[in-house]
């Protein structure tokens, strides 16, 4: 009867509750209890089982052979260790995660070039009483006057004055 | 020089303003046409410096080495006096309303000036304002959304943690089920062979009562008829004897 089989990978509990982000923290919680009770349940339950006392039984059993049979048998019994089915369904999960995090990654860094690109603009422009109208119109384009589809002043809808 | 002479008469109105974004645009216009991209230099502050409000500075500084401080002012009154003695500039009526609407102007420029001055300063500097608003909110809010991105990166990275706590989660349950099991046998063995020692015990308890119960019986049903007579005879000869004994005892 073999104890221990699979050495477990701590997991540090901390750090990954301050990956989680806010909108995912109920499921977190969740697997944390549930992962919880799992562990309390292993460690309430002994290693070993209680040994049997072949000895004893053997003198207080008046059957002949019974009790050596018994003991026989249990010997050589051998239980199945019972089979794992999951751990290849997670480590697909786990391959289809890394592949869709390494996509998100990817457009992050896309959208973080982007903001870059904006604020080296900000950064680089002239300043505002250094401009003139045209200056405007080229740092912001929705600021330019469409004088051909309003072509009178003020050139655009009174509205917006 | 006619841009100059612009600079000159908008000197009275502190302020540079509109007016002077207007300056900058005609002098931006000759600018671009001759096709020299160099961003423009910022606007000066303050205008040309002039002396009494229409002359500049220059002349004085021009004339200074050849004939001192007062030499512009001899040349001033020369002409002057040339032109009124020669008759160039005739005095008449258009004189004198050029002279009262003159001065009318220079007292209301010069008394309203500051005020009318600062307030387009004011309007100018709201634009301003709202545009620096504008582009201070665009910049903390380009900077924050950098970081929100770097962070959640740094959020994917710890998906491995879900994985390997899931994975943990099977192992344990795996091994849970495996040491019930073991338990499971052991404890069936045990309890079969319990049964057993218990059976026994009840067995022999049960022959021990039987046992008994027959001796007993077997004894009473022996006890015959002159045995009991004998006992009974027996017990009142003890009887006799005791109350003899006790009747000399309190007598």
């Amino acid at each position: 009867m073999a104890g221990r089989r699979v050495a477990l990978k701590a997991v540090d509990w901390l750090a990954f509750a301050e990956r989680v982000p806010a909108n995912q923290r109920p499921m977190f919680n969740a697997l944390k209890t549930r992962s919880d009770a799992i562990g309390a349940k292993l460690t309430s339950l002994p290693e070993t089982p209680t040994v049997i006392d072949w000895s004893y039984y053997k003198s207080a059993v008046a059957k002949a052979g019974m009790v050596d049979e018994f003991e026989k048998q249990f010997k050589a019994l051998q239980i199945p260790e019972p089979v794992d089915t999951q751990t290849s369904a997670i480590n697909a999960q786990e391959a289809e995660a890394n592949k869709s995090a390494a996509e998100y990654v990817e457009a992050s860094k896309a959208r973080i070039a982007q903001y870059e690109k904006e604020l080296d603009k900000f950064k680089n422009m002239i300043p505002f009483d250094q401009m003139t109208i045209e200056d405007l119109n080229d740092t912001f384009p929705e600021t330019k006057l469409d004088k051909v589809k309003h072509p009178y002043w003020p050139h655009k809808p009174i509205a917006e004055l | 020089m006619l841009s100059r002479l612009v600079l000159v008469s908008a000197s009275s109105l502190k302020g540079s303003g509109p007016l002077g974004a207007g300056l900058v645009q005609a002098s931006r216009s000759l600018q671009t046409s001759s096709q020299s991209l160099a961003p423009v230099p910022p606007l000066p502050e303050k205008g040309g410096k002039v002396r009494h409000g229409i002359f500049p500075e220059e002349l004085f500084q021009l004339l200074y080495p050849k004939t001192g401080v007062t030499g512009p002012y001899m040349l001033g009154t020369g002409l002057l006096l040339y032109m009124l003695s020669k008759e160039i500039y005739v005095i008449n009526h258009e004189t004198f309303a050029a002279l009262s609407v003159g001065s009318v102007i220079v007292y209301g420029v010069k008394k309203f000036g500051p005020d009318v001055a600062a307030f387009a300063d004011k309007l100018n500097e709201e634009k301003v304002a709202k545009a620096q608003e504008v582009k201070d909110l665009a910049v903390t809010s380009l900077a924050q959304a950098i970081d929100d991105e770097k962070k959640e990166q740094w959020r994917v990275e710890g998906r491995s943690m879900l994985f390997d706590a899931k994975r943990n989660n099977v192992a344990v349950l795996l091994e849970t089920n495996y040491r019930e099991r073991l338990h499971m046998v052991t404890h069936e063995v045990k309890r079969r062979l319990d049964y057993q020692i218990a059976l026994q015990h009840l067995h022999t308890r049960m022959e021990q009562e039987h046992m008994v119960n027959w001796v007993e019986k077997s004894v009473i049903g022996s006890l015959t008829a002159e045995q009991e007579k004998a006992s009974i005879a027996k017990c009142i000869s003890d009887l006799t004897v005791l109350s003899k004994s006790q009747a000399h005892a309190t007598a």
